[in-house]
């Protein structure tokens, strides 16, 4: 949304009278053009004397904006959309499947919150190593724990012994369904998540193995630096990048998996890192923990679209 | 894409909201010169804030190339890369068994452990072992260490340096019978050359330290270990923001594992221990508490069994507890 003065060349009626009514009431931009009051404008421009020009422009800033809004979806087209598209993909973690119905959604954020050591980075490179057989995964990692030795061992144990080479060629082709790319502040992943949009905008023309799968490893160390300081803007980034994230699951149909981590709460128990503003953004969140004598995980659901909470289940890596 | 998004300072997104630049387009036709009058700054100031927003909006358009997007790597080429990485032997094979062969390279580490149980001379050794020659199975590399205890003896550091040599030596006595090329090269003094040592005294010159950290590296592409005694000492006492405490941590953490990714190097931290009150019992946990304990990628935790010393491994993407 750019400055009416900068539009001029692209729009000729936005010439100086429009714009000098406007500067006279404080308008510079489209954005103020929508805050203020448009029927007021509409009878100073009656009342001032090229008022078909103003009346003109005014429209035509009108055009503009409505240009930019994401078209309506009724009830039908959603559920056609969700039938078509929103798939489910399993995690290949038995327990975590049962859990969930099947496995994350396509389209929604499913966040993994867990203390120290508790599964979390597991669990996603167990996920992306089975939704790679198919489709392409991108994995963002702030603290260099994705281990390419991890997925190929979960590979490997999943497929029947056969040949080296052509176990080597399983892995291959597969492996290199999976983008890893290392972020270490915010403003980069913000960078990343651009690139990946204008990507994925090509890519829904495309007819071949899509992407369906983006892991952020972890959010929380990506927010920690800049949340609580005295200015908002930590709080901003993080809801704008909760947002981005939904916009790019919606739109494109991925599935979003996002690792957080877990702080001390009352009591000394611990609760999600990231406070309350977080706590809406993902659609689904699940508690991860470890016992450490039996090596078993605990899982339990803290939110869902379609599930009870409070449900939990235990697996083994 | 919203100008607050850009990285730049908040008296320039300031300005540049309050001349009704909100968003990134809005900058896409604009002249540095026009922006510098609009906005009452200097030309350099404005020809930098055009530049970030049109590299932000340029990597909008190009797609051509084959990764998703720019620095991505497949898992498949991080795999075959993964093998050809060199660990650093602690010269200790039980610690080195349980490590996966050493400490890696691309990767924080973190070693806690109680007072007294060997972590600044296991930080000492790490700094001298990356220095052993490639022949003979180690890096080659220069180490950096960064104190802020203290405790860094030299004279220590010299009989670690020494013996080092001597193990050399003997090894290569061992294995390579034959009068070929095999004299050892380095001397003790050489090895301490090769250590670069910062003492810090306060948090301030820690955070300052390891942003001057990435200039350093630049110049000296050699180094190939970072070891911080201790990470946490001038965090725990006397500190009344616990938010600060809290971002400024993480901030750090994050600048680390950026510097081993890029200039693949290995960090270790060395942390000390506090109690946990879990469940009405006692239990050791490193300090910092849990944010702090999801920012790095290993967890070591050395503790007391009876007279002999034990390691565990609490948290690594690759490694099994042990």
């Amino acid at each position: 949304m750019a400055r009416l003065a900068n539009l001029e060349t692209e729009y000729p009626v936005l010439d100086s009278t429009v714009r000098n009514f406007c500067a006279s009431h404080g308008i510079f931009s489209v954005e103020d053009f929508l805050i203020h009051d448009l029927y007021m404008l509409a009878a100073f421009a009656e009342q001032n004397d090229s008022s078909e020009r103003l009346k003109e422009g005014i429209a035509q800033v009108l055009s503009i904006i409505d240009d930019m809004h994401q078209p309506w979806l009724n009830g039908m087209e959603l559920l056609e959309d969700a039938k078509r598209n929103k798939h489910v993909f399993p995690t290949g973690i038995q327990g975590i499947d049962l859990l969930l119905g099947d496995g994350i959604r396509v389209g929604q954020l499913t966040e993994l919150v867990g203390p120290s050591s508790s599964g979390k980075t597991q669990v996603c490179l167990r996920t992306a190593s089975n939704v790679a057989r198919n489709h392409m995964v991108l994995y963002l990692d702030t603290g260099n724990s994705f281990s390419p030795q991890c997925i190929a061992y979960f590979l490997g144990k999943t497929i029947s012994p056969s040949s080296a080479q052509a176990k080597n060629q399983f892995l291959q082709k597969v492996m290199s369904n999976i983008s890893c790319h290392s972020v270490f502040d915010i403003f980069a992943m913000f960078d990343v998540l651009h690139q990946l949009e204008s990507y994925l905008r090509c890519q829904d023309g495309r007819g071949c193995c899509q992407m369906r799968l983006l892991i952020v490893d972890s959010i929380s160390s990506l927010i920690s630096p800049v949340l609580g300081s005295s200015s908002t803007l930590g709080r901003a980034l993080m809801t704008s990048a909760g947002y981005l994230l939904k916009k790019l699951a919606h739109q494109h149909n991925l599935a979003v998996l996002i690792i957080n981590h877990t702080v001390g709460g009352e009591g000394g128990s611990s609760k999600p890192a990231l406070g309350d503003s977080w706590k809406c953004i993902p659609h689904s969140r699940l508690f991860l923990s470890c016992d450490r004598g039996s090596n078993t995980y605990n899982v339990s659901i803290l939110r869902h679209p379609s599930m009870a909470s409070v449900k939990a289940a235990r697996f083994v890596i | 894409m919203e100008i607050w998004r850009l990285p730049i300072s908040a008296s320039q997104r300031g300005k540049l909201i309050s001349a009704g630049y909100t968003s990134l387009s809005s900058l896409s036709s604009i002249s540095s010169s026009d922006l510098a009058r609009e906005l009452n700054v200097s030309e350099s100031e404005a020809m930098n804030i055009l530049k970030v927003a049109s590299h932000s909006r340029g990597s909008e358009t190009s797609n051509a190339s084959c990764s998703i997007v720019e620095g991505a790597q497949s898992a498949w080429d991080m795999l075959h890369d993964e093998e050809s990485l060199m660990h650093i032997t602690t010269s200790s094979a039980d610690l080195d068994n349980i490590l996966g062969g050493g400490i890696h390279c691309k990767e924080v580490t973190e070693i806690g452990g109680v007072p007294g149980i060997g972590k600044t001379q296991l930080g000492i050794q790490i700094a001298v072992n990356v220095q052993i020659p490639n022949d003979f199975g180690g890096l080659g590399g220069n180490s950096i260490y960064i104190d802020t205890e203290g405790s860094f003896m030299v004279e220590r550091a010299f009989q670690i340096a020494e013996a080092c040599i001597e193990d050399m030596s003997e090894y290569n006595r061992f294995l390579r019978k034959d009068f070929q090329e095999c004299k050892i090269k380095m001397q003790p003094q050489d090895i301490l050359e090769n250590i670069f040592y910062f003492r810090i005294c306060s948090y301030t010159e820690q955070i300052a330290l390891i942003n001057y950290l990435d200039k350093f590296l630049s110049e000296h592409k050699d180094v190939k270990v970072i070891v911080v005694d201790s990470v946490t000492f001038h965090f725990r006492q006397d500190f009344d923001d616990m938010a600060l405490r809290t971002r400024v941590l993480s901030g750090m953490a994050l600048k680390l594992m950026n510097l081993a990714k890029r200039f693949s190097l290995a960090v270790v931290l060395l942390n000390q221990v506090t109690t946990k009150h879990t469940e009405a019992s006692f239990q050791l946990a490193l300090a910092l508490g849990d944010s702090w304990s999801h920012t790095c990628t290993n967890r070591i935790v050395l503790y007391w069994n009876g007279n002999e010393r034990y390691a565990y491994i609490d948290k690594s993407p690759s490694l099994r507890s042990a």
